[in-house]
């Protein structure tokens, strides 16, 4: 691909998709989970994460840039808490990826809600967007759309030294979604833009800003402007499909929620200005909002969401 | 009116792209990154247009690749797929 086929002018990447733990410290706990389930992993995760806040100041800051917002009010000694509370559910977020790949897909128990919704959607038989995010677990979620019966697409970066598997790695299997890399000819966008003409579904995060300068709008979140991509609205727009916000939280120790939250639909011919798109960014902003609020320690942007940027669409 | 010309035309309106002219934009320059400056969001919106203005869709990533490289390249597939 030559230089200039990629996207516009590139906004540094403030977030990486990297995991914070080595590729020794993932294997150990792969084995436990073989050994002795998913308790055996969650009762290892207290110490692992013990040492992580009490000892790694640059991990416990990276929880601090959500938690300063979600918990304005909290004291600093809360915060060690909250630090704490946050990592341990990441842990067992990732345990329970990993025990769905090792043991099978009977390990964890998931329920949707929105069911008919969704096949209501997909019914129109012209495409469909899962705006998915960060929150929870949205690998689970993926694991649990087989019923739907249509090719279902991902645009997924993984970095260079990712060491994180997908829970279908750890079972062997092929993976069960097509996967859009953005890295590939203009951002994957003439992918995803196909995919939907077919009328199949496109997976797509609603949280973090991936590409040009122009691809976002700031939006409040948590009382302070963040910015949130348009891309999965602009791809609505172009292809007339309509966007589900799609959540998957843990709810139990066996079991997820996977919650439809809001039907966006975007008028066609919006035009180029990010602007334009600002009201549905904002639905989407809302909904991820209201989640944190309920559900405050499922939220894993590990990262300044609302740091200032070189340049506002 | 060409294909070319009026392909410029539609660039610059739709996408807003107010500070340049048609005489502008060279025909062989490439469209994305440092020719003309568009980015993946405006392929999207291109994708849009040309089926609206000339009825022709972009069916898949290989065609934008080929189409996608400059207003000849492009012009150039409109033509062929309109005379089909």
């Amino acid at each position: 691909m030559q230089p200039n086929e990629r996207q516009g002018p590139e906004r540094p990447r403030t977030w990486t998709s990297r995991s914070i733990g080595s590729r020794f410290q993932h294997e150990i706990f792969y084995r436990l989970i073989r050994i002795g389930g998913r308790r055996l992993a969650y009762f290892m995760l207290h110490p692992v994460v013990s040492y992580y806040v009490l000892c790694r100041p640059s991990v416990r800051r990276k929880t601090h840039y959500y938690l300063r917002r979600r918990f304005p009010d909290g004291k600093s000694s809360a915060r060690w808490v909250d630090s704490y509370r946050m990592l341990l559910k990441l842990g067992q977020v990732l345990a329970d990826r990993a025990s769905v790949g090792i043991l099978g897909p009977r390990e964890m128990r998931v329920e949707l809600s929105g069911r008919e919704k969704l096949l209501q959607l997909l019914g129109e038989r012209r495409g469909l967007i899962l705006l998915l995010s960060h929150a929870g677990s949205w690998q689970v979620a993926l694991s649990a759309l087989g019923f739907l019966n249509l090719p279902v697409n991902l645009l997924l970066d993984r970095e260079p030294g990712d060491i994180d598997r997908q829970y279908f790695e750890h079972a062997g299997r092929s993976c069960p979604y097509r996967v859009i890399d953005p890295q590939g000819y203009l951002g994957g966008t003439l992918e995803m833009l196909q995919v939907l003409k077919k009328g199949e579904v496109l997976c797509l995060m609603g949280d973090r800003v991936f590409g040009s300068n122009r691809s976002y709008v700031k939006i409040d979140f948590l009382g302070a402007q963040a910015p949130f991509p348009i891309s999965a609205f602009k791809l609505a727009s172009a292809a007339s499909v309509p966007v589900a916000v799609l959540f998957s939280y843990k709810t139990g120790i066996d079991r997820y929620e996977l919650k439809i939250a809001r039907i966006i639909r975007v008028p066609e011919n919006l035009g180029r200005s990010g602007d334009a798109f600002r009201p549905y960014v904002s639905q989407f902003a809302a909904e991820l909002e209201a989640f944190v609020q309920e559900h405050p320690y499922q939220f894993f942007n590990f990262y300044n969401m609302w740091q200032a940027h070189p340049a506002s669409a | 009116m060409t294909t070319n010309e009026k392909l410029k035309i539609i660039i610059i309106q739709e996408l807003n792209l107010e500070e340049i002219t048609p005489e502008e934009i060279d025909d062989e320059a490439p469209l994305f990154g440092e020719g003309l400056g568009l980015d993946s969001l405006d392929a999207v919106e291109l994708v849009v247009q040309i089926q609206k203005h000339f009825g022709v869709e972009i069916k898949d990533m290989e065609e934008g690749r080929l189409a996608f490289r400059s207003i000849n390249t492009l012009g150039g597939f409109i033509e062929e797929r309109r005379a089909a």
